[in-house]
């Protein structure tokens, strides 16, 4: 049965929802940053960067709302069988990509401050700048960004492998606290 | 004693309309601007301008000025560099920006110099709120003026958008005269 909050089985809809919906967001960011970091000065570049700065404050929106529910609900506890290191790991991880997939984009908003490129949420309002403008400090927030989103990337390479061998290797069920519906269990 | 009452008659208006020009030189003002990008205001400078302000009793009566457009630093390299090309200022073909006053309305404190703007080939007539003011004596001037930049070819091909890039920029100058 579909429950809002977590329980020591599985995550409730809230946190699936937000978890989803925040893995699409990322993925879509991921590769629009990307795209548009390698295109020369063109209309094109203003726009995709401008969606990359909407998009990228959605993201940190939604991850301040992710950490607000996750700090008044348990997390579904991993079975026995798998390792302490594991467990560890995975704890590790989880916590390592709520940091970057909140520092990834803050440092984006004070790159884009500093740079005096200020965003504006899909065209719908001004978003404040968090500091004034600053050529060298710009540069500093760029490298900042890219790094955090390197990391983020081998981050989410490792939790979604993990995630695939948990389905389809380990078959433990530790995938289904994150779906709403059960499609392998079964069988 | 009739005429010395003649000659100082005659002379008075002479002294209230004493011109005294003045050089305007970057290392003693500003000339910024101002356009929407993507809803956001983005701010430049030009680092290179000058030219001449004949003042009369601090009033305008003539303003020659000039920028050079290719100067033009907005804090991010990249843009700076795509502002040179052909698309915005051409600075190669056009490397001045030019504006000359025609007359002067007097309002209060503020001074409406009408005049015309020259940039990339390109020449309207615009209106510049123009005010002086005095800093331990050495005049201060001031003023603003918004232009379309399309009707100067700023920003041409696909930079014509202006739902991306604004159309309507606003210049901002100050400069603290020197005496010539």
């Amino acid at each position: 049965m579909a429950h809002l909050r977590n329980t020591k089985e599985s995550y409730g809809i809230i946190s699936q929802a937000l978890h989803w919906f925040v893995a699409v967001l990322v993925l879509t960011q991921l590769g629009l940053g990307l795209y548009a970091a390698n295109l020369p000065v063109s209309l094109a570049r203003l726009q995709w960067l401008s969606r990359h700065k909407s998009l990228g404050l959605t993201i940190l929106a939604l991850m301040i709302l992710r950490l607000a529910w996750r700090s008044m609900n348990q997390a579904p506890t991993l079975p026995d069988s798998m390792p302490h290191w594991e467990r560890r790991a995975a704890t590790t991880t989880h916590w390592l990509l709520y940091v970057l997939l909140i520092l990834a984009p803050f440092a984006g908003w004070l790159h884009a401050s500093a740079a005096g490129l200020s965003a504006n949420w899909f065209g719908f309002f001004q978003v404040p700048d968090l500091v004034s403008r600053n050529p060298e400090l710009s540069d500093w927030f760029k490298q900042a960004h890219r790094i955090c989103v390197a990391l983020l990337a081998l981050l989410l390479a490792g939790h979604i492998g993990a995630a695939l061998r948990h389905a389809f290797a380990l078959r433990d069920g530790v995938l289904y606290r994150m779906l709403p519906w059960k499609p392998w269990r079964t069988t | 004693m009739l005429r010395v009452i003649i000659l100082l008659a005659a002379s008075a208006p002479l002294v209230a309309s004493a011109e005294e020009c003045y050089s305007v030189d970057s290392s003693s003002g500003s000339v910024s601007f101002e356009v929407q990008q993507a809803g956001s205001p983005f701010r430049g400078k030009f680092r290179q301008f000058g030219g001449e302000v004949c003042l009369s009793q601090d009033r305008a009566t003539r303003i020659d000025v000039w920028l050079d457009p290719a100067s033009v630093q907005s804090g991010t390299p990249e843009i700076d560099a795509a502002l040179k090309e052909k698309e915005f200022f051409a600075v190669d073909q056009f490397p001045r920006v030019a504006y000359t006053s025609k007359s002067v309305d007097v309002r209060g404190s503020t001074q409406l110099v009408h005049g015309t703007l020259q940039v990339k080939g390109k020449r309207h007539d615009v209106d510049v709120p123009f005010e002086v003011s005095r800093k331990g004596g050495t005049p201060i001037v001031s003023g603003t003026l918004k232009l379309n930049r399309l009707d100067y070819g700023l920003g041409t091909g696909e930079w014509s958008n202006t739902k991306w890039l604004g159309g309507e920029v606003s210049v901002e100058l100050k400069a603290a005269l020197s005496a010539k």
